[in-house]
Formats: C-alpha cells, structure tokens, sequence
C-alpha cells in the first residue's frame, strides 16, 4: 500500500512539473499550447538516448531532456507573433503529434540488440542509484528526486512570474498594443516563455522515462495534454500554487477511481473510459462556472 | 499503382473530409472559434447509425438520414447547454471547453461501444474494374453523396433565404442582428447543419473503413488542415481544401521525390526517396504548420 | 527646434487613402493639436509615427534620427509615448502594476536576471515605485493604486494612461483623444497636468475633438482633412480659416461648428 502512494506521489509531483509548466504559458503568457505533450515526449526519448545510447549519467540525461525540450518550445514560439490564439493551438498539436510519429517511426536511433525502439519502446531504462536501493525502497528515493525538481521547478516559475519579466507577460496576455507602446519586444518575450515552459516540460519528460524504465510512443498521445489542461484549468490559471493544486486534484480523482473496480461490478476497460469522460465533463463545468478555478489569480499588493 | 488509381484515392479521402470540413468551417465562420469538439459529431452521428443499421436493422441510407438528423439536434442541445454561455468569451476559453465535451463524447462512446471497430451490415462489395483502376459501389456512394451534399449546400446558401441570413451574420454579426436578420436562430439552424454534414462524412469515412471510438480525434488535425487551407470561414475553402489535402496526402505518398534531387534521372544518386507510409498522417500536419506560418487565411483568403 | 518631423507620409488601406502626402512638424517643449473631421486620418499618422502601422512612402524623424523603418517597441524605446483612443487597461494588473510595467530599461525584465540577478532586480524595483507613487499623486490616482486597473472610470484610465507614459520619461508624447468621455472636472486636472508637464519642458502632439480644449492648450494646431494637411497655426488662425470650415461642415456637422462655438 505504501509503495503505491510513493508511486502515486512521483505521478503527482511529475504531473505537477508539467501543470506548472503549462500555467506559465497559458495563466501567465496567454499562449494556449496544446502539445504539451510533446515536451514530455521529448524529454523522455532525449534522456534515454542519452543514457541508454551513449551510456551518460542520469544528471546528463536529464540535463538532455531539459534543453532538447526547451529548444523545441523556442521552436514553436517563432510563428506566435503571426497567429492568432486558437490557430497557434492546433499547430502545436500538430507539431507535438509530429514528435510523436517520428519516435514511432525512426526507431533505428536507437541502434540494435535490446533497445528496438518504434512502436515496440524502449525498455531497460537504467534508474539512477538502483543498486544502492532494495525493489520496495526505492521509489521512496526517486520521489526525493522528484520532488525535489518539483521544488526548483517551482521556485523557478514562481521566481520568474513576480518579477518585472512576469509582469510584462500579464500586459501581454490581453494584447500586445499596450506593451508594445511601452517598449517591449512582446516576440522574445514570447520565445522566452516557450523555451522556459518547453524546459521545464522537458525536465518531467526526463524523469518519467527513468520512473518506469520503459516508454513508448503510446504513453505520449494528445490526451495527455488534455489532461494537464484539465489541471490548470481546475486548479487555476495564473497561480502556481493553483497548478500544484490541480495536479493532485486530477491525479487524486484518476488513482482513487481505480480503487473503484473492486467495488463496482463494471468492466475496468469502460471504468477507464468513464474516467476520462468525467475529466472531460470536469473541463466543461470549471469553463462554465468556474471559469478562474480553484485558485484564483493573486492580485500584487505593493507596500 | 496507377497514376488514375491514386486519382481516384483522392478524391475519395477528399470527399469524406469535405462534408466534415465544411461544418467546421460553417461554424467557425459564425461563431469565431475552432470547435474542437466537431469532429465529435461525426462520430455521434457513425455510431447511432449504428445502432440504426445493426440493432435495428434499418437499411443504411435511412440509418444515415436518422443519424445527421439526430446529431443535428445534440448539437443544437450542446450549444444551448453550454456554448450559449459563452458567446462572450474569447476563442480560446471556447476552445479548450470544447476540448473537454470532445473529451467527454469520445470516451462516452467508448465506454458504450468499447474500443474493438465495428462494421455497418452492406454487404459484400464486388469491386468494379476498369482501366486499371478498382472501385468499390460503396466509394462510388461516397463520392456521389459529398458531391450531391455539396451542391446543396451551394443551392441552400444562394438561394434560400436561410443562406442569406447566414452569409451576412457571417460577414457582419452586428449588421446583421441590427438590421433585425435573427442572429440566434441563425446559429441554431447553423450548428444543425454542420453537424449533420459532420455525421454524413463521418458515415462515409465509416462505410469505407469500420467503426472505431477515437475515428473523430483520428481525423481532427486533416479537418483543421483542410479547413484552414482553403480559408476558414469560407465554405468552398473548405471544399478547396479537402480537395487538395486529398491529393496531397496520397500523392504525397506516392511521389517518388529523389527524382528532385536526382533531376529525373540526370544525376546517377538518390534513386528513391519517398515520405514511409508510418508518416501518412504527418502530410496533413505539416501542412496546416505550414500554412500557419507563411498563408493563415489560406487560398480562398477566408473571412477574418 | 522641431523634435518630431513627419515628411510626405502616405498611407493606404485596399483603395483607401488614408494619408496623402502630410507634412508636419512639432516643436520641441509645444503642446501642438491635430484635428480634422471623423476618417481625416488623425489616428492612422499616429499609428504611423508610433510604429503600428507600416507607412507605404514618406520618412519620420525624432530628433532628427528616422524612425519610420522601427517596430513599434523600437519606436517606443527611441522615446515616443502614445496613448490609445481606447485605454489599455489589463484585466489583472493594478494601478500600480501598470505603471511598473513602464520604464524602460527594467532589469528584471530579462530571465537572466529575474533568476540570479534579484538584489539589483530588486533596488530598482524600489526606485521605480517611489517614481510611480509620486506620478500617482500628480494624476491623483494615489488611493486606487491597489485597484485592479480595468475597474477604474474611463476618466481615470486616461489618467493612468497618462501617468504610465510618463514613468518611461519619453521625449515626446502622443495623446490620442485625452478627453474624449472624461467628465469636466478630470477634464480641468488633465489640461493642468499638461500645462505643468509642458512648463517643466515636455512636448506633446494630441487629437482631440473638443475644440475648447485645443485651444486652451495648444500653441500649434495642424488640420486634416481625406488624408492630407489642410491648415496650420494658432488655434485662433484655425477657427478663422474658410478651408477648415468648409471641410468640418461639407461632412455632416453644421451642428458641430454651433457646439463648438464657432460662428459660421
């Protein structure tokens, strides 16, 4: 029982790496990302190229992940300043299922003999400090890890939106007349943002594939981005504490339904299904009601 | 393969987007947001043709017409429910709830229908061979059915009056409720028809391959693609685009592209270069980033 | 000395002129007006001055420096403040917000230093805030300054829009109808606000439409009409010119000369 909370925990704190990376681009930069996913794709196969491949340290790939996210999120942030909200949306999940297909597609990246890559995975992930740790111990230390990059990851985003950058990025959020009048270059703030955010979604991307040891194409599909959306949704855009709230909110509410199918004679495969309705249905209502979520926006009092 | 064969291709996949295409655009141009949840419709409409044409066992035509009919109706309800509430709201906020109903609606299905494809009850289907080219009666349907489709929406938006309030509460919202054209009842009338042009073409996608839960998410961004490519907004951009994505997508495929690199021969290098098949759905995908970057209203300039 | 000089500036839109060929100058340390009736394309030279719009020919110098090749923010960083005909106000930012977010130079505004640079960051934040809370006094917003911006009259908006350009210390600035739906006496402390600026060696280039206040205030005023300059001089020249008259009243506006208060 106890190993499942640790394994829930690092779900909810990797979920909470990637919830507060998207806050910081819609709550906080007004960009609607929906390929989120596609930081934590290619974060994960980065670091595992990186430590499978060329048999490089943990801190490398993670290192790895971060900046082939980060560079992709920089990227994707070029053609904003042309694009209009929803447009930019549906490019970045086109752009995110691309990553996606070329994983599933090129899988002699990852070179011959154990690692097939592809629509097969890769498996055989090394965990760092394996052996220090017995089977049942050790997901109590990669939480630590985990937790602790959900800290930096927090203390990073959280540093970053209070200080005049953030500020420039609310001015932005409703037009760029206003701070384009005031002298900002609103295209690199943008670029920014992206990179930031890409990062930071880089940096879940790493530590899931060496949480499960193995990944695949399939663990990266576009729900998955629905899914954080949900969570900042829920929790409450342009507040990271809302982000971290959301994240463990739907993590609680996807984990807690599993435990339902031993008391509800409905098949596990349609209880899954119905899952993913209520997290539809949740978006719908908080859009509806609730539209700041649960954490509203703190408003900046000075002196 | 021969050059007519994949002709024919194509112009098959593009009529089973054009009708899903269209709706989207319809909605878009009146509404000002990209309904994630359309293609949804489609697959609403697919599966209580199902339940017409299987557990029923009506035959298909009648199931289809029930069908659109039907989902013309849910989406009347959905917008009433929940998108009515929003008129006010920017594009995006409208985007990501219906992001969540799209959510919510596969997965209901799903939960229903559970995740193995299905099939309609038509019959074998002999096909039809002639200069080389093979054609299944089912294909030769869905080409007939978008076409017939198309020109009735053609006639529906020049000729009756409905078409008028339509083109002017797309052009000019505030004109058109001013000059007292009831801008609601538009919209009404308008999510009837984009959905039930949605349920038709996803009922021909369905006819020619089989049923699946996710088939709307499948085919969401070749939608944008189409849409957004020949100008959003605009109807016959629309149509444009599912065209062109059509032929792009099994041209794409087919086009031996080393003869570029290798000037058809005169080079000696690069003999054969094609886009791998696993790469199919990324034809519409780069496209539509391609479009985005450097044309966003598309071919027929669409109406922003 | 002429601190903003715009030279045969064209501008169109599909068929539409909207500039022809306007030629103007603004002295530095003036308060000069332009006026014209409704579509003379008043907002569209500021827009082209500012950076917003791309002008299709012509050239515009600040100080002598061209500045018409410049993206808007360029322009902006070059010393050019503008307000808009409708006040920018952010949702979620307070008054004082608003005006932080406009000096220019702002270390923090790099990622760069928002993460490792924060001691420095955060001395000039200090400094920018008592500047923001003396300009605040002189707009007499000082008690809203916690007030989420957007709940703020419209008066009062143009007030803040004010004071946030002037925390940017520009060299010139554009006001783009400053009174238009303000009441009369915002109006009084406005025009007040302007004249001390303009004493303490400010210049300013405004439209407006009230007539009373141009010439209250201004020392030039250049008249448009369809795109191009039709008139230039005091405000008492102005009201006295047939050319003026004519293009006010050829539009729709007879009404408009009699509120005004121009005998015609």
């Amino acid at each position: 029982m106890l190993e499942y909370l640790a394994y829930l925990s690092i779900m909810t704190g990797i979920y909470g790496i990637l919830s507060l990376s998207l806050n910081l681009q819609y709550g906080f930069g007004g960009l609607a990302n929906f390929g989120q996913v596609g930081f934590f794709c290619l974060g994960a196969y980065t670091s595992t190229l990186i430590v499978v491949l060329v048999k490089g340290p943990f801190i490398l790939g993670l290192l790895g992940g971060i900046i082939a996210a980060g560079l992709f999120g920089w990227l994707i942030s070029i053609p904003t300043a042309n694009l209009k909200e929803d447009y930019w949306a549906i490019a970045t999940l086109a752009a995110a299922e691309i990553v996606r297909l070329f994983f599933l597609n090129e899988d002699w990246i990852f070179g011959k003999g154990p690692y097939h890559g592809g629509a097969f995975g890769i498996g055989g992930i090394p965990r760092p400090l394996q052996s220090w740790f017995s089977a049942t111990t050790y997901p109590f230390f990669y939480l630590c890890i985990v937790i602790l990059c959900l800290i930096v990851t927090y203390f990073v985003i959280r540093l970053v939106t209070d200080s005049p950058f953030g500020r420039v990025l609310k001015a932005m959020r409703e037009g760029d007349e206003l701070p384009l009048a005031m002298g900002k270059n609103v295209g690199k703030y943008r670029m920014k943002v992206m990179a930031l955010g890409g990062a930071t979604g880089g940096l879940a991307g790493s530590l899931v594939a060496h949480f499960w040891s193995f990944i695949d194409p399939y663990a990266f599909m576009p729900i998955e981005t629905f899914v954080v959306w949900a969570m900042v949704v829920v929790g409450g855009k342009g507040n990271n504490l809302g982000a971290l709230v959301g994240a463990i909110i739907i993590q609680f509410f996807y984990s807690s339904t599993q435990f339902l199918k031993d008391y509800i004679p409905i098949d596990p495969q349609v209880l899954a299904s119905l899952r993913m309705v209520l997290i539809g249905v949740l978006i719908v209502l908080v859009m509806l009601f609730m539209n700041e979520g649960l954490v509203k926006e703190r408003k900046r009092i000075y002196r | 393969m021969p050059v007519a064969q994949i002709i024919i291709n194509s112009i098959i996949r593009a009529s089973e987007l054009s009708l899903i295409a269209l709706g989207l655009t319809l909605v878009y141009g009146l509404l000002k947001f990209s309904n994630f949840a359309h293609t949804e419709y489609a697959v609403i409409g697919v599966y209580l043709a199902l339940i017409f044409n299987v557990y029923l066992g009506l035959d298909i035509f009648t199931s289809a017409l029930l069908s659109a009919v039907i989902t013309g109706f849910i989406a009347i309800s959905f917008d009433r429910m929940i998108f009515r509430r929003l008129r006010k709201s920017s594009a995006i906020v409208l985007s990501v709830t219906s992001l969540g109903l799209a959510i919510a609606v596969r997965n209901m299905i799903r939960a229903i229908w559970g995740a193995e494809p299905r099939s309609y009850t038509i019959g074998l289907q002999e096909p039809l061979i002639f200069f080389g080219i093979r054609l299944t009666p089912v294909q030769i349907w869905i080409i007939v059915t978008a076409a017939v489709f198309m020109v009735a929406f053609h006639l529906l938006l020049h000729k009756t009056k409905l078409g008028k309030a339509m083109r002017a509460s797309s052009d000019n919202p505030a004109l058109a409720q001013a000059s007292g054209i009831a801008t609601e009842k538009v919209v009404v009338w308008v999510w009837f028809i984009a959905s039930s042009f949605a349920a038709v073409g996803g009922i021909l996608i369905a006819l020619e391959t089989y049923l699946l839960p996710y088939m709307g998410f499948a085919i969401i961004i070749p939608v944008f693609c189409a849409t957004i490519l020949g100008g959003i907004g605009n109807p016959y951009g629309a149509m444009l685009g599912a065209l062109a994505l059509g032929f792009a997508e099994n041209f794409g495929l087919y086009l031996n592209f080393g003869n570029i690199f290798n000037l058809w021969g005169l080079f000696d290098v690069m003999k054969e270069i094609h886009i791998p098949t696993g790469y199919r759905d990324a034809i519409s995908f780069g496209i539509l980033i391609v479009i985005l970057l450097i044309r966003p209203s598309g071919i027929l300039g669409g109406r922003d | 000395m002429i601190m903003l000089e715009v030279v045969d500036v064209h501008k169109s839109f599909g068929g539409i002129k909207a500039l022809d060929g306007v030629s103007l100058g603004v002295e530095r340390g003036s308060v000069t007006g332009l006026i014209g009736p409704n579509g003379s394309g008043k907002t569209t030279l500021f827009n082209v001055i500012s950076g917003f719009y791309t002008k299709d020919a012509g050239k515009v110098y600040l100080g002598g420096e061209r500045i018409d090749e410049l993206a808007p923010d360029e322009v902006a960083r070059k010393g050019v403040g503008r307000t808009f005909q409708i006040s920018q106000a952010p949702e979620k930012m307070t008054v004082l917000e608003n005006m932080l977010l406009a000096p220019k130079g702002q270390m923090g505004e790099g990622l760069w230093n928002a993460l490792f640079g924060k001691r420095r960051v955060l001395n000039q934040e200090r400094h920018n805030l008592e500047k923001a809370l003396g300009l605040l006094n002189s707009v007499e917003l000082i008690d809203l300054r916690n007030e989420y911006a957007a709940n703020l009259s419209g008066g009062q908006k143009k007030l803040l829009a004010l004071g946030r350009i002037l925390m940017a210390e520009p060299e010139i600035i554009l006001l783009d109808e400053p009174t238009a739906g303000v009441n009369p006496t915002l109006n009084k402390s406005l025009m007040r606000l302007i004249e001390d600026l303009r004493r303490a060696g400010k210049t300013f280039f405004l439209v407006d439409h009230n007539m009373k206040v141009i010439s209250e205030i201004c020392d030039k005023v250049c008249v448009l009409d369809f795109g191009k300059k039709i008139a230039e001089g005091t405000p008492r020249e102005i009201q006295e010119n047939e050319e003026v008259l004519e293009a006010y009243l050829s539009g729709s506006s007879k009404k408009w000369t009699q509120k005004v208060g121009i005998d015609s």
